[in-house]
């Protein structure tokens, strides 16, 4: 056997157990995901107070939070939702196959961290947007969605995802 | 009467098993078209499956979806079209042939390729 062979019998495994070990221990949610900017769906629907939401009202950066009161993860990052609101981060809430009474009760007994919500019983919107349970967040900037995380929105999360977003929507104006 | 009394109590039981709802179509072709359409999109809310083999919510929202389109009379393009738009490409177990996924499709003949051309090369020397 020569000795290049040697060589390759020893480094294969390593250079492919080194791969995989790298793609392993990715942390997916937390991967700059590579969604792809896409216009807001149009739809016609009212907000938790019968409020017709007109489209204008999705200008400016924004989050779109998808939530439910039958939602338990909801109540989980509900804190840190509350905490993004008060330092001035505009959040419209996406109310997903919810009663309109239950949903009002669930924002009257927590609080209500969101501008409005969009009342979306049979999830209509949230079929168009891509949404595939609750809780989901979507960062809107002018009425373009541009990202995306599923599940429980957290600081890391804000910070690795939404964050380099912002910014770099802010260098381009 | 003991035994029809018993035979109806599990009858009524089973019941049950019949609240999932019936896809009817207006012809077999249709009904090919979607138990071969729902095998093909996978789940988003799962690791890995087709809405055919899920009962997630949302595959359930798909799997009604991928019926109405199918009595509008969408091709089976245009409605996997639909779904790749909303959900991403992700969602095609059957990735198209067309850009990066030529790499899915055919890297590992040129990987293999490659190999045995060393191979040879190595041989012949």
């Amino acid at each position: 056997m020569n000795q290049s062979l040697r060589i390759l019998i020893i480094l294969l495994p390593i250079f492919i157990l080194v791969f995989f070990t790298k793609i392993l221990l990715v942390d997916e949610d937390l991967k700059l995901s590579s969604f792809e900017a896409k216009n807001f769906p149009a739809f016609e629907l009212d907000d938790l107070n019968g409020r017709r939401v007109q489209s204008e009202s999705l200008n400016g950066i924004k989050l779109l939070n998808v939530w439910a009161s039958w939602c338990i993860t909801c109540l989980v990052e509900h804190p840190f939702l509350t905490k993004l609101s008060k330092n001035n981060v505009e959040i419209i809430g996406l109310n997903y196959k919810d009663s309109k009474s239950k949903a009002n009760s669930w924002l009257e007994k927590h609080g209500n961290p969101y501008l409005f919500s969009i009342y979306d019983p049979r999830g209509d919107l949230a079929f168009d947007l891509g949404v595939t349970g609750a809780p989901e967040t979507y960062l809107l900037i002018d009425s373009k969605v541009v990202g995306h995380i599923q599940g429980e929105m957290n600081q890391q999360k804000w910070e690795t995802i939404f964050m380099p977003l912002i910014q770099q929507a802010a260098q381009r104006k | 009467m003991k035994k029809q009394l018993f035979v109806a109590f599990f009858l009524v039981l089973s019941s049950a098993a019949f609240t999932q709802i019936v896809y009817e179509f207006e012809n077999s072709v249709q009904e090919k078209r979607f138990y071969l359409l729902i095998s093909e999109i996978r789940c988003p809310k799962c690791t890995s499956g087709s809405i055919a083999s899920s009962d997630a919510p949302i595959s359930r929202d798909l799997k009604n979806k991928v019926y109405e389109l199918i009595l509008d009379g969408s091709t089976d393009k245009e409605i996997k079209q639909y779904v790749s738009e909303r959900f991403g490409a992700f969602s095609d177990y059957r990735p198209s042939l067309s850009g990066s996924n030529y790499i899915l499709w055919f890297g590992p003949f040129i990987f293999l390729a490659l190999i045995l051309a060393i191979f040879f090369i190595r041989r012949r020397v």
